[in-house]
């Protein structure tokens, strides 16, 4: 067995543990040929989640000279602009997972996609949504002919109440798994489940536009974002917020959009049109070989 | 007033703050093209209100990428609601429509398009297209573009990336950008647009104190005036890697003035009825100016000429006119001498041994200091100028000028001092070696000495020494 430089050996330790949110870096190290288990430390911050600001959570703690690697050319642009530098744009850890899962195994091709994937939009760990729930399933239930899958941040799927508000609706109620933090609970199966949820369905929709319905357009859902879009408690507009979106994304709002348009935008804020060779990607997070690979 | 948002639009940025990168274009010196304006005038890009209050025609419609810059923007003309418009986004949203009378461009292009616009594939010639495809039949545009070979980048170290340098332009790479003044108009031909004025910009691309049009400063006639203007223009800049103003001279003198332009400036149209009116050959400051402008060399390549010749009775003759004239307190690199010997000053008068002073410090930078004898520093020089200008060297004070302006003429200045300080210490081992000669010399005579007064005549000649010395003080005494 090739033995490990030291600073290899320190292993599943993300510069931020935001690298290991939803699985991110064990797809990636899947890409990498190295052991998507334990993937090793990423030397930069992994952007995690599709937005409108410099690709990173608010909340991030930079340390000065840490690589930011983002998902698309777009995000590296503003980011820049926001004073960010050695930003590399690789794409987004979900079109590396698709390019690696093409097919889609779990699913006879026999049976074509059904019915919806909705994600009301959810806050994140201490954040609390407001929103008329009921109102969105009438809404829902107006603008979706087919079978309905509910998909609730784990935070509103813990609430039997929420729960069952949905499923009293005649919608399934799915949560894709818990997206890790700190180092502990991490998922790495997320985004595989995700995507093999994803491929049953026709549409994917949410009340806001954001990462889930940019994977769905690109897994060959047909999108929508439509409804209530609800707000979180004390919520701030950074980067324009919702305005911004809608200036900027508005081929992709609406019940009904241009699919092939919708697609392209996916291609494009998700990167998946300058996914990087194992070997690059490895140097960038200064990864190590794997096993048999001088 | 409330901006119109048209897509592309970065809701945290500023490029009038100027904390980003260069600021808004806001010289005076572009005031005098502003008149070519009429009709409905559309101005893309930053530029400073200043400039935007001197446009004579209204309505008057804005483009900036950064929403606070459009918000500022909106406030300021909130008192011409009906005249002023703001747009706020990236160019790649204006409606292609023929909608103005006039395009006003003078930041160029470069900041037209913003970072939520994806414009890896959009060329400099694309933007141009973009721009030109507002302009009504006829209409007039005032384009700026920054010569990325001009004399402020050739002369200066690569700058630091700011916020704004976020990689959506190749800059010289790109092979529709224009690098020449002839390519520039080539490329509006190719639009339907002629090149009614050309300016080249010093010392900045966007914020120029100087514009000389590329007639001008291709006409050999005027490049003693044209070389004093550009000086003048350097004068306030960065110390860079050479001093610009002696690369600028070289460049008018091989007739590649305006292609080393730091930017360029042009006044183009389609075909018209109503041609724009002509603008000035040159704006120097505020002050436009289409007089005759006088003809000639400067003084300082004169002297430098006859220096390099070693024809001492004509640099005698030439200095000894100039400190004996009304000029003497304008340095040699501001007068044009006229053919006929007619000397035009370009600058107001320091002291005469300041001129002198610079003058010396000229030929040194230059690299002609082996011309006179060592040390040939700047305070010999001087005295050694005034010398031959038939002044008398003690009557010339010490005068400190600035360091040298440049990487190249330090570089220089660290060699000959490097030089003169080896020779100082090769005569001062010198010195050593003959003191101690002498010394040894002096100790040898005054052993011989004490030998010699041991004797027994010594004793007498001392005796009688000291007994001449009392005799002496005795009548001394009897006198007193």
């Amino acid at each position: 067995m090739v033995r490990l430089p030291i600073r290899w050996q320190e292993s599943t330790r993300a510069v931020h543990h935001a690298n290991h949110y939803y699985g991110h870096s064990h797809v990636l190290a899947r890409w990498c040929g190295l052991d998507d288990a334990d993937p090793p430390r990423i030397h930069g911050y992994l952007q995690h989640g599709w937005n409108i600001g410099d690709g990173m959570a608010p909340d991030h703690a930079f340390v000065p000279g840490a690589p930011l690697f983002v998902w698309s050319s777009r995000v590296q642009r503003r980011a820049w602009s926001l004073g960010r530098r050695q930003v590399v744009a690789i794409g987004s850890p979900w079109a590396y997972l698709l390019a690696m899962e093409p097919a889609e195994p779990d699913i006879p091709r026999d049976i074509p996609r059904e019915g919806t994937i909705y994600y009301p939009f959810h806050g994140w760990e201490g954040q609390h949504v407001v929103g008329d729930h009921q109102g969105l399933i009438e809404e829902i239930r107006r603008v979706e002919e087919g079978p309905v899958t509910i998909c609730l941040y784990w935070q509103e799927f813990r609430s039997r109440k929420l729960r069952q508000t949905y499923e009293r609706a005649g919608f399934r109620v799915i949560c894709h798994g818990y997206r890790g933090g700190w180092w502990k609970d991490l998922d790495p199966g997320f985004l595989v489940r995700q995507l093999a949820e994803q491929r049953r369905h026709q549409r994917v929709a949410s009340n806001r536009l954001c990462s889930a319905v940019f994977y769905g357009t690109l897994a060959g859902c047909e999108p929508a974002v439509y409804g209530d879009p609800m707000r979180l408690e004390g919520e701030r507009s950074a980067f324009g917020g919702e305005d911004f979106i809608q200036r900027n994304w508005p081929f992709m709002l609406g019940p009904r959009v241009d699919v092939a348009r919708a697609r392209q935008a996916a291609i494009d804020e998700l990167g998946a049109d300058r996914l990087l060779p194992p070997s690059a990607l490895r140097l960038l997070f200064r990864w190590p070989a794997p096993v048999g690979v001088s | 007033m409330t901006p119109r948002l048209i897509g592309g639009e970065m809701t945290v940025w500023s490029d009038l703050d100027g904390k980003h990168g260069a600021g808004p274009v806001r010289a005076a010196t572009l005031r005098p093209l502003l008149g070519a304006a009429c009709g409905r005038t559309l101005v893309a890009g930053p530029h400073a209100v200043d400039l935007l209050s001197c446009l004579p025609s209204s309505p008057l419609t804005l483009l900036v990428r950064g929403l606070p810059d459009a918000d500022y923007l909106a406030d300021r003309f909130a008192d011409h609601p009906s005249e002023v418009t703001v747009l706020c986004g990236s160019l790649a949203k204006l409606a292609a429509a023929p909608a103005f009378d006039t395009v006003i461009a003078l930041d160029g292009l470069g900041r037209l398009r913003s970072a939520e616009d994806d414009a890896a594939g959009a060329s400099w010639a694309d933007d141009l297209a973009r721009l030109v495809s507002v302009l009504a039949p006829g209409g007039r545009l005032l384009l700026g573009l920054e010569n990325l070979f001009g004399l402020h980048r050739m002369l200066a170290l690569p700058p630091s990336p700011t916020d704004a340098d976020w990689g959506d332009a190749a800059g010289e790479y790109d092979a529709s950008r224009p690098a020449s003044p002839a390519l520039l108009g080539a490329a509006l031909a190719a639009l339907g647009l002629g090149v009614r004025a050309s300016y080249g910009a010093f010392p900045a691309p966007g914020n120029p104190s100087l514009l000389l049009s590329t007639s001008l400063l291709a006409d050999r006639s005027v490049r003693g005036w044209a070389t004093a203007a550009i000086r003048t223009a350097f004068a306030a800049t960065a110390p860079a890697l050479a001093d610009p103003g002696r690369i600028a001279a070289g460049a008018l003198r091989a007739g590649i003035g305006a292609e080393l332009a730091c930017g360029w400036v042009v006044l183009a149209q389609g075909p018209s009825d109503s041609p724009a009116p002509q603008p000035p050959a040159a704006v120097v400051g505020e002050a436009a100016i289409d007089s005759d402008l006088p003809s000639g060399p400067t003084l300082d390549e004169l002297l430098l000429a006859a220096s390099l010749r070693r024809d001492m009775p004509a640099l005698r003759e030439l200095l000894a006119g100039w400190q004996g004239g009304d000029n003497a307190g304008v340095p040699a690199d501001r007068i044009v001498v006229a053919p006929d010997g007619t000397r035009t000053p370009l600058a107001p008068a320091v002291q005469p041994e300041t001129a002198l002073a610079q003058l010396a410090a000229t030929m040194i930078r230059e690299g002609h200091a082996y011309l006179w004898p060592a040390p040939a520093d700047q305070a010999e020089l001087t005295a050694l100028l005034a010398a031959m200008a038939g002044r008398e060297a003690a009557e010339i004070p010490p005068v400190v000028l600035d360091p040298a302006p440049g990487l190249r003429e330090t570089l220089m200045e660290r060699d000959r001092l490097t030089r003169e300080l080896a020779e100082a210490r090769a005569k001062q081992g010198w010195y050593e070696k003959m003191l101690q000669a002498r010394e040894a010399e002096l100790k040898r005579v005054r052993r011989i000495n004490t030998m010699l007064m041991a004797t027994m005549p010594g004793k007498a000649a001392k005796a009688s020494y000291g007994g001449l010395r009392a005799a002496k003080r005795a009548l001394r005494k009897l006198k007193g």
